[in-house]
């Protein structure tokens, strides 16, 4: 990333990041449109390009919190895309026929599409531990909520009635279960992809 | 579940390790590539938590504040109209009101005039569960768009029939028919006690969309014991 130049557009992200109301705005008013229109336009309606646009909002606002987001080409080609390829996949879920998309791949540049594909990947991987976190128990839940809002250790053990050596190995334990849970469903898809 | 392991990376993580210790953890991470790949995925999760509960409530806002500026730009403006002042949509409003009352069929009945969805009321004090909090605040003041990730969030983990008919009908307060249908047709096939409920609310949603054949032939399997038979009666009277 060093090297790379990042785009003055780079403002959007950082807006939608200190969910910063002109920017969103903005984004609606100036990029919006077009998805809706490329959504209407392939079998979907209003209320689609409404879903899939905030969705993929949560997401750059998620990536960006996660600072990982750096943008080296125009929001707009980037946030179209993301758009739209959202929306071919949700399509390829509800209907049998192939959707292809990779047509765009031609008329981008190779730092846009390298973003995109961090981008979905972040989304992917994100899911992932939505899913994963929401198996663990009510224990864990609770126990992961406290130590990653409360400052120290000892102060977690000390709302908890317990002592700081079972919180330390409990918390351990908990991230490991999901890192386990994790790690499988990353082995499992890369089986399934080779 | 590998105990000891996860204890190693999170004990390594927070420099609590000799170092003598350290260096024998490093030399097993270099050696062993399943160790190594584990130790990523730790870390990685680590930083999952950490974003998702450092910035809960301003996601939480974030997402609250884009509902409203989505909703606003997907109701009201065209993607031309820059800003309108009040009284144009006064004006506005009052051609869409002449215009219907020119156009619309008014003997029919409306799906406003029997929609008064009940109040939820499903979070217990001292309950934590952040999304049923949110799914109840957001549904009680008629914020139906921003209740529907809240409900979703709940499904995941507890499905029972009342956050299935609450969904169902913020579901429907977006005109999301299929998904709501869908909801109220389970709920009108099992047993709970909001069987009566779904299948009155699945009739609406027959109104919503004018497809009024079918909404009495649904009103007409409602059983007279239903708590708001009158309104089954009065619907049905209304669509003779």
């Amino acid at each position: 990333m060093g090297q790379t130049k990042i785009h003055p557009d780079q403002m959007y992200i950082e807006g939608l990041a200190a969910n910063d109301s002109a920017i969103i705005q903005t984004i609606y008013k100036k990029y919006v449109p077009k998805v809706v229109m490329f959504i209407m336009n392939n079998s979907g309606d209003k209320e689609h390009a409404q879903d899939v646009v905030q969705e993929i909002m949560i997401l750059l606002f998620n990536q960006a919190k996660a600072n990982t987001l750096q943008l080296t080409c125009p929001f707009d080609a980037y946030f179209f895309l993301l758009c739209k390829r959202k929306w071919l996949n949700e399509l390829k879920k509800t209907s049998n026929k192939g959707v292809t998309i990779n047509e765009d791949v031609l008329s981008m540049n190779e730092s846009a599409l390298k973003l995109i594909t961090n981008t979905e990947e972040f989304d992917e991987k994100q899911q992932l531990f939505d899913t994963m976190f929401q198996k663990l128990g009510d224990k864990c839940q609770e126990l992961l909520k406290l130590s990653f809002t409360t400052k120290t250790m000892e102060e977690v053990a000390e709302k908890l009635n317990v002592t700081y050596g079972y919180v330390r190995k409990k918390k351990s334990l908990c991230v490991g279960q999901l890192t386990q849970w994790i790690h499988e469903a990353k082995n499992f898809k890369s089986l399934k992809n080779n | 579940m590998n105990e000891e392991r996860y204890i190693l990376f999170d004990q390594y993580l927070q420099g609590e390790m000799t170092v003598e210790e350290k260096n024998s953890f490093e030399k097993q991470l270099s050696e062993d590539h399943e160790l190594s790949s584990e130790f990523e995925t730790f870390k990685e999760v680590q930083l999952r938590l950490t974003t998702k509960f450092e910035f809960e409530e301003e996601r939480e806002a974030f997402k609250n504040n884009l509902t409203t500026i989505s909703d606003k730009h997907f109701n009201t403006s065209k993607p031309k109209i820059v800003l309108m002042r009040p009284w144009y949509y006064a004006a506005a409003a009052s051609v869409i009101i002449l215009f219907g009352l020119f156009f619309f069929d008014y003997n029919n009945p409306t799906f406003a005039d029997y929609d008064n969805p009940e109040t939820a009321a499903f979070v217990e004090r001292g309950d934590t569960n952040e999304a049923l909090k949110g799914a109840q605040a957001t549904f009680n003041d008629g914020k139906y768009a921003a209740a529907i990730p809240f409900f979703e969030e709940v499904l995941k983990e507890n499905k029972t029939p009342e956050i299935q008919y609450f969904y169902a009908i913020s579901l429907l307060e977006e005109s999301k028919y299929p998904k709501a249908e869908a909801i109220f047709n389970e709920l009108r096939s099992g047993t709970s006690v909001y069987k009566e409920k779904a299948t009155w609310h699945l009739a609406l949603s027959k109104l919503k969309q004018k497809k009024y054949k079918e909404c009495k032939e649904i009103l007409e399997t409602i059983s007279q014991d239903y708590e708001n038979y009158e309104d089954v009666e009065k619907l049905l009277d209304e669509l003779d």
